[in-house]
């Protein structure tokens, strides 16, 4: 395989802290090179100085042999590297073919557009690559994973080498990754390299064909396709072996408190969902991303209406409002942290007093002690980094606002009910270790935790019941004891490993 | 850590530091003048007024929204308040009852801006655009398009040209209904809220914030103020017409923009806009003590704004990248060639 991409020896230092320690990357050609590390382990910025986005301090990149000079993101693309990015950078208000020609557009006397020529064009990548969308196709009515698609035919109209995609599959369902999986493939089959950056080992397990690992700022190791096995993979990656204990389920005392779901229905999506959960237990949703999952999440905490059944805690009815449940002692901790759980421009205290004022305060007017009071709690407890309560949680890493948001729950002091819906997406591995056990701590103090994921190794390592969820209605509630992630996997799909054809 | 600090001392200092040069420079241009009793009073009094709008209008635009119908508003309540007192004779009671009856009309168009705009969704800027028409609409009818003088209420004159210890009593209202401001945006639920709506709208609600409610006190408020301007207003100049106030939308955004409060919400201070109130005071003041011709008046004004509000997006911007910066794209493109 020749090699494609050569970086050698690239170090970086943000305000004299080193974030990159002469890191040695190499890519060959048609590759599918993964890269892995914990976060804060130097992979964006590496990705970042070889896109432009950041100088690097040292070091040396080379496309081809040749030494080159990448200063800008077009220096990039000009050198046929291209990044496919989390956030996706479409224009949403344009069509598909608008979108990949945006800024090369092909003209006549660099004013009237082709559009004609422009339309043969996409049509034939469209077919090139067997994607499934048409050139006309108005980029707010694609789905995220279409919407990648359409990123990536952008890529390969800049003639790109070198294709980065970072997390491309965070926010994609099961059917939509392994679509995403063959285009990569069918890419790498006709000579593109590709870069895959991700948190989930599985898909690097399935995907790669050699794998460098970073921590600290340094390369710790580059394993082809053959080393490869989760127990390697995390050990390097977290330089330690993380403990691997029997998981032991806990069972409910006779007396917990219990939230019981009765025959919830929903306008589009719910369908006769019941179950119970209890204080002192951690129940785990699992099932295909659309499933409902969320939705059941969101209805518990009167965001979502429900048009039928009933939710109850200690056989008390819910109130049917976000304002009234979360006063009444139910926290929510929302899939989409950066919208939907935190104030981005607000400080860490602000955050976790803002659903508590009514009991930091009785009456209208505040002092900022209490606050402050709570928001160094807050920050002991949980130990967020940095610990100063003055910084706007914009800046904090992915899993320390988590911690933050989760935190705003735990400063209630009648908190009765904790919905958490993916706890760790894009959190790395030492977080999730300690999202895992505060979670754990609160089921202990004998709270409702009720935890929605993705993640099937997650599911079975912290939920002590599990249920799965088909098409809006639960599919299947087991206790769990030795399960395996084959059972897991086979009931979202529909199959019961018990009881083949006894479907709900 | 350290540089941390310094850098949040100078962003602090900045608008102070630009106000003392202002303040400095015109002290040598016009020396005598410049820092006599009489013409500070009368900085303050020309920026008093409009001033009050300034303290309300900041809610709106910190919850994101915007506020356009204040300028209507005020010839609003200035003609009620005028027209409830005539009918009453002008007697105490009667200018009372009038105050009230234009501070309530205030407040209810503030009402109707937030509900429309946060029941039916309809961006901010649209609503206050319209319900500014129908505002002035309203106040051309019941005034006829007359000016109505009111020449003999005691109490009108009083708060128009009454002095309190040698202050004009409108300063020192314009000064309380600041620290007010202040308290209720730093000291209250309310304004712990308000930050949170304007810095992201979906995550208080998931927070168990009333959005809606949030929202819709904000205009309120800001019809509150307009009110409360139009009626002062009213007062010094002891007549009301449908056209007073026009304009004022204008010069209360450029007030709260360059005092640093962002148009896209959740980000600004009252302490800052007081500062653009200031700052845009001096400088219509420094124009006509320097004498400059008054074609050139709103030309200056416009440039001074430009620079001032890119100065401060630059210094905010500096350190997170966002700064599209041209020195350092000529450095970078001097290192790739």
């Amino acid at each position: 395989m020749n090699t494609l991409l050569q970086m050698i020896g690239i170090e970086k230092s943000f305000s004299g802290v080193k974030v990159l320690k002469g890191v040695d990357f190499t890519v060959g050609e048609g590759e599918i090179h993964g890269l892995m590390g914990e976060n804060g382990a130097g992979k964006s910025t590496l990705i970042k100085i070889l896109t432009g986005v950041y100088p690097g301090n040292s070091g040396v990149i080379r496309m081809n042999g040749k030494e080159i000079f990448i200063n800008s993101r077009s220096d990039a693309m000009a050198n046929g590297i291209s990044v496919i990015y989390q956030e996706l950078s479409l224009i949403p208000t344009l069509t598909v073919m608008e979108n990949i020609f945006l800024g090369q557009e092909l003209t006549f006397g660099k004013v009237f557009l082709k559009k004609k020529e422009m339309h043969r064009r996409a049509e034939q990548l469209i077919e090139k690559c067997r994607f499934d969308i048409k050139p006309d196709d108005l980029v707010e009515t694609l789905c995220v994973a279409k919407r990648q698609t359409v990123e990536i035919m952008k890529s390969l109209l800049l003639n790109a080498k070198l294709i980065i995609m970072d997390e491309p599959t965070a926010s994609l369902n099961a059917a939509e990754s392994e679509n995403l999986f063959k285009i990569i493939r069918n890419l790498k089959s006709q000579g593109t390299s590709i870069v895959y950056i991700s948190h989930r080992l599985e898909e690097i397990y399935a995907m790669v064909d050699r794998l460098t690992i970073l921590r600290d700022g340094a390369v710790v190791g580059v394993l082809p396709r053959e080393q490869i096995d989760p127990v390697t993979v995390v050990r390097m990656m977290i330089g330690k072996c993380l403990d691997c204990a029997e998981h032991t389920v806990h069972d409910a005392a006779s007396e917990a408190a219990v939230l019981e779901v009765t025959n919830l229905c929903s306008e589009t999506l719910l369908d006769h969902v019941s179950f119970r959960a209890y204080g002192g237990q951690i129940l785990g949703i699992g099932g295909l991303v659309g499933s409902g999952r969320s939705e059941v999440l969101r209805s518990i905490f009167g965001l979502d209406h429900y048009t039928e059944g009933s939710i109850r805690y200690n056989g008390e009815a819910l109130p049917r409002s976000a304002r009234e449940v979360s006063r009444y002692g139910i926290g929510l901790v929302p899939e989409d942290r950066r919208n939907e759980g935190l104030i981005p421009l607000l400080n860490i205290v602000e955050n976790m007093a803002l659903p508590n004022y009514d009991q930091l305060y009785e009456t209208a007017f505040v002092s900022g002690k209490r606050e402050r009071q709570l928001g160094m709690r807050g920050i002991e407890s949980l130990s967020i980094r940095p610990g100063d309560p003055n910084i706007r949680c914009i800046n904090l890493s992915g899993g320390n606002q988590q911690k933050v948001v989760i935190s705003k729950w735990l400063q209630r002091k009648d908190l009765k009910v904790l919905l958490v819906d993916e706890p760790t997406a894009g959190i790395d591995v030492g977080a999730k270790a300690e999202i895992y056990e505060i979670m754990r701590r609160l089921a202990n103090q004998g709270c409702i935790v009720i935890v929605v994921t993705s993640d099937v190794e997650e599911l079975i390592k912290i939920a002590d019941q599990i249920l799965i969820m088909v098409d809006g209605k639960v599919f299947q509630q087991m206790r769990n004891e030795n399960l395996t992630q084959d059972d897991i996997l086979l009931a979202a799909s529909r199959i019961k490993r018990k009881e083949p054809d006894h479907a709900n | 850590m350290r540089t941390d600090n310094v850098k949040r001392w100078a962003r602090m200092a900045q608008k102070p530091l630009m106000l003392a040069a202002l303040i400095v420079l015109m002290a040598f241009l016009a020396p005598g003048v410049f820092l006599s009793r009489s013409n500070i009073a009368s900085i303050l009094m020309a920026v008093c007024i409009y001033g009050l709008m300034v303290c309300g209008t900041i809610f709106p635009l910190l919850n994101g929204g915007i506020d356009l119908s204040i300028g209507s508003v005020g010839a609003l309540a200035g003609s009620i308040c005028v027209l409830v007192t005539l009918r009453y004779n002008s007697s105490v009671g009667g200018t009372v009852l009038g105050i009230a009856c234009g501070l309530a009309a205030g407040i209810l168009c503030g009402i109707f801006n937030g509900f429309i705009s946060y029941q039916f969704a309809v961006p901010a800027f649209i609503v206050t655009l319209a319900s500014k028409n129908i505002i002035y609409g309203i106040a051309q009818n019941i005034t006829g398009m007359n000016t109505i003088l009111s020449l003999d209420s005691k109490v009108m004159n009083w708060i128009g040209t009454g002095k309190i210890a040698g202050v004009n009593f409108t300063i020192l209202f314009f000064l309380f209904i600041v620290v007010a401001t202040y308290f209720l945006l730093n000291h209250t639920k309310f304004g712990r809220y308000t930050y949170a709506v304007g810095g992201n709208a979906k995550s208080a609600r998931f927070s168990g914030v009333k959005v809606n409610l949030i929202g819709i006190s904000a205009y309120a408020i800001s019809g509150f103020t307009a009110a409360l301007t139009g009626i002062v207003l009213s007062c010094f100049n002891r007549q009301a017409v449908a056209t007073q106030c026009s304009g004022y939308d204008g010069d209360v955004l450029v007030a709260l923009v360059v005092g640093g409060v962002s148009l896209a919400g959740g980000e600004g201070t009252i302490q800052g806009a007081a500062f653009g109130i200031l700052l845009m005071g001096i400088l219509n003041n420094a124009m006509v003590l320097l004498g400059v011709n008054s074609i050139y008046q709103d030309l200056l004004k416009g440039v001074i704004v430009i620079i001032a509000v890119a100065l401060d997006m630059y210094v905010k911007n500096k350190g997170n990248g966002l700064s599209r910066n041209i020195w350092n794209r000529a450095r970078r493109s001097a290192v790739n060639s």
